[in-house]
């Protein structure tokens, strides 16, 4: 008998820790080779991890929610009799499937780590074993690490530690791990705050020479803070952990309104004639369709998507400065030839961006093909991690709850965001007499610090003209 | 106010008591005649007489004792022993006599009895002139013990000692006695008229027992110390730029707690330095009191500068002694804790 220990691969280029969103198996439980043994989240993907041999689970670290360092042990495996398993190959991340993702890096999977040690009662095959080696695993169970001042605060303010991750020396809970639970509490310790370093009511509690209890109770009764323990809530109450891919987007999107400056800017298009354009197609594509199934599995029916689509990589090329992605670490903007357009897509799980690469190669039908293929993937989690990522521009479409007016929120590191409203009849001006138009409005938002404001709307306005003369955006 | 060194600070404290106490008395070995192998008490006989201060035979267990009986019997005495490393002779007389002679005798007799001794290394004493055994003394109830780690300082709490009603143990660090040193010895010596506290008042002054001193504020961490290492934290604390609020004990016995606490709960960081041997040191029992009284505002654990638990080398010297680097170490590990 001898014992394995995965330990959490590296799942993309970067990628320095990832999130348990759920285990797939349990201690006791037995592991054919290739059993899909958690799911994990990065801040790229969420990838299946599949099992690196066959054996019984005897130890898995971490719940869910938890941020599991790289290189840390995730999973220890007892393997069968005798059976060397050495396999300096494990199981390579690229047979791991990405499930979702909200943008950008090109991945270079590596392949996971895992070392192998012999069954003994020394094997330090825990999670505190993990700790006390120096990684950022939290210990799954036994006592949390933290300095005494730390275990202070955390009581006067109402924080369960157990509930935090530490990033520290060996997992511990650092004064920053506080403060990022957002309690209010500073990290400038150590430089003069000294006792008084809880939120303002803390402070004051604790400064005083009543007790120390007392002045606890009074100072989680007045920070207000919340006990983040997932089930608890009752039939008025439910609260809901924020982790996995909700996690991932409100980091995403956190990110993006604070670092962009979001230009909007909205205009009406007629697509009166796109309308009759489109509604031809797909009349004849019916007519087709009985006699020739081949033919029609090419060409699903048209939506106002793959138009938009065509009409953007047409416009794109008289304003590549759209078709952009921002490396913020070098301070460089990348304008890229091809367009990458990033589709948002509402799934099961919430929103997901897969890409269609190289659309301005691509005919309409083939857009139409390959919209539709990539959402899809993405609502059913069968995506690949390249599919969801390395978009240049996204253009995001609420369809029948289109609404007249929308702002939506850069997809990083892109610069320009195309949002579609609903298209509907409306009584517009024509030559001095009212009359009856399909009118769609486009709201968009372009990175302020890269897009002016003058090339944003041109480029909209040029959009807008391939939309309502369809003949222009096919001719080259 | 006159500039002065450590020795001709407790040789003003001396001569002050003499001529304003006629009970107090001074005996030691080479103390009268000689004036002290350190000179400390250089001129004092020729000018009070030998009847106030007496050369005594080598024998620290007789000149303890002789303190002992002189003390209960009315008078004041200062007795030196030339070095701290030759006080165990003594030691049986400290702890089983004069510690306890209040307590063994209901309250009848006292023994107002100050014991000076040279203490610390520094000065290429090998391991029978170098010794720093508070420690031991810390230990004993009932004894009162003090280190100064500068003239004014010295004289202050010398003349405090004398006229405490209680045997106090007085430790002089040898090497402060001509100068400030930061623990760099290929430095040149610096002479006391450069530090402000070489500023002696040249009558009468008290400094209090129990209570410590705040040598340099600071936020960033406390480092509790005391003697020549006081110079020495300083030094390390500014060669690394480290806000380091740098407290002097001074008192040992009785301790000043309440001024090492304080600054600790305010830092959150404790280092604690002594010349001292590290085991059973009394930066143990520092240690353990502000771990017991500023737990739940302790960032790092608390860290101890010490002496190797060896005898003190010759040869060795400034690798047994700690230094600014052992102290900078110490500065690293309760910094980089969070």
């Amino acid at each position: 008998m001898s014992q394995v220990v995965f330990k959490m691969p590296d799942l993309g280029e970067g990628t320095v820790e990832a999130e348990i969103v759920a285990w797939r198996t349990q201690p006791g439980a037995q592991v054919k080779e290739d059993d899909v043994i958690v799911e994990v989240m990065t801040d790229k993907a969420a990838v299946e991890v599949p099992s690196p041999v066959s054996g019984r689970v005897v130890s898995i670290s971490g719940q869910p929610g938890d941020k599991v360092a790289v290189g840390s042990p995730l999973i220890v495996f007892e393997t069968g009799s005798g059976v060397e398993t050495a396999r300096s190959q494990p199981h390579p991340a690229p047979g791991a499937r990405g499930l979702s993702s909200a943008a950008a890096a090109a991945p270079s999977p590596r392949a996971p780590t895992s070392a192998h040690v012999p069954a003994s009662p020394q094997a330090p095959a825990s999670p505190q074993a993990a700790a006390s080696r120096g990684t950022s695993a939290p210990a799954a169970s036994g006592r949390v690490m933290t300095s005494p001042a730390n275990r202070r605060r955390a009581r006067e303010a109402g924080i369960d530690l157990a509930q935090l991750r530490g990033s520290g020396p060996g997992g511990r809970i650092v004064t920053a791990d506080l403060a990022a639970a957002g309690t209010g509490i500073g990290t400038g310790t150590g430089t003069g705050t000294g006792t008084g370093a809880g939120g303002g009511a803390v402070a004051v509690g604790a400064v005083g020479t009543g007790p120390r209890a007392e002045a606890a109770q009074v100072a989680s009764r007045v920070a207000g803070a919340v006990p983040p323990v997932e089930g608890t809530g009752s039939a008025d109450r439910t609260e809901v952990k924020v982790i996995g891919l909700r996690r991932v987007i409100a980091e995403r999107m956190t990110e993006a309104k604070r670092t962009i400056p979001h230009f909007a800017y909205v205009e009406e298009v007629d697509v009166t004639e796109l309308e009759t354009l489109r509604l031809h197609l797909n009349a004849s594509l019916s007519k087709v369709a009985p006699s020739a199934g081949a033919v029609a599995a090419a060409r699903p029916a048209l939506t106002y998507l793959p138009f938009i689509v065509i009409a953007l990589t047409r416009a794109l090329e008289s304003f590549p400065q759209c078709n952009a992605t921002y490396d913020a670490t070098r301070g460089v903007l990348i304008r890229h030839r091809p367009v990458h357009v990033g589709i948002a897509t509402q799934t099961p799980d919430g929103l997901k961006v897969p890409v269609v690469r190289n659309a301005q190669a691509l005919t309409l039908h083939e857009l139409a093909r390959e919209i539709a293929a990539v959402s899809e993937r993405a609502r059913t989690n069968k995506s690949t991690r390249e599919e969801l990522s390395g978009s240049t521009i996204t253009v995001t479409s609420l369809g029948k709850l289109g609404g007249i007016v929308s702002t939506p929120v850069i997809n990083l590191p892109e610069v320009a965001i195309i949002g579609i409203n609903k298209a509907v009849e409306r009584p517009v001006v024509r030559d001095g007499a009212i009359v009856v138009r399909r009118m769609m409005n486009l709201s968009s938002s372009f990175d302020h610090r890269f897009v002016d404001g003058y090339d944003a709307a041109a480029m909209i306005q040029l959009l807008k003209e391939h939309l309502e003369l369809p003949a222009t955006m096919f001719i080259p | 106010m006159a500039s002065m060194n450590m020795v001709q600070a407790l040789n003003s404290a001396m001569d002050i008591m003499l001529g304003r106490d006629p009970s107090v008395v001074l005996m030691g070995e080479d103390i009268g005649y000689f004036g002290g192998v350190f000179r400390a008490t250089e001129g004092l006989q020729r000018k009070y007489g030998e009847h106030r201060v007496l050369d005594t035979p080598i024998a620290e267990g007789g000149i303890v004792a002789t303190a002992i009986g002189m003390g209960v019997n009315g008078l004041r005495p200062v007795a030196e022993i030339q070095f701290a490393d030759y006080i165990y002779p003594g030691f049986d007389q400290i702890v089983s006599e004069l510690a306890r002679i209040r307590y063994r005798s209901a309250g009848e007799f006292h023994a107002p009895i100050t014991i000076r001794t040279p203490c610390g290394g520094g000065i290429r004493g090998g391991q029978t002139h170098s010794q720093s055994p508070e420690g031991i003394f810390t230990h004993v109830s009932g004894l009162k013990v003090v280190m100064p780690s500068n003239p004014f300082d010295a004289k202050g709490l010398l003349i405090t000692s004398i006229e405490d009603d209680d045997p106090v143990v007085f430790f002089e660090p040898k090497r402060l006695y001509n100068g400030p040193f930061d623990g760099d010895p290929h430095k040149p010596a610096i002479p006391w008229s450069t530090h402000p506290k070489g500023q002696v008042e040249e009558g009468y002054y008290r400094v209090p027992l129990g209570l410590a001193e705040i040598v340099r504020p600071g936020s960033q961490l406390t480092l509790i110390t005391y003697g020549t290492m006081v110079h020495v934290a300083v030094a390390a604390a500014e060669a690394m730029k480290v806000d380091a609020e740098i407290i002097d004990v001074r008192s040992l016995v009785p301790l000043d707690s309440d001024t090492l606490c304080t600054s600790v709960r305010k830092t959150g960081r404790c280092i604690v330095a002594h010349e001292a041997t590290r085991f059973s040191g009394f930066g143990a029992e520092l240690l353990s009191i502000v771990q017991e009284e500023c737990f739940w505002d302790l960032e790092a654990p608390i860290q101890r500068v010490a002496g190797w638990d060896t005898p003190y080398p010759h040869a060795f010297e400034w690798e047994y002694f700690p230094g600014q680097r052992r102290i900078a170490l110490a500065i690293r590990a309760v910094l980089e804790s969070a």
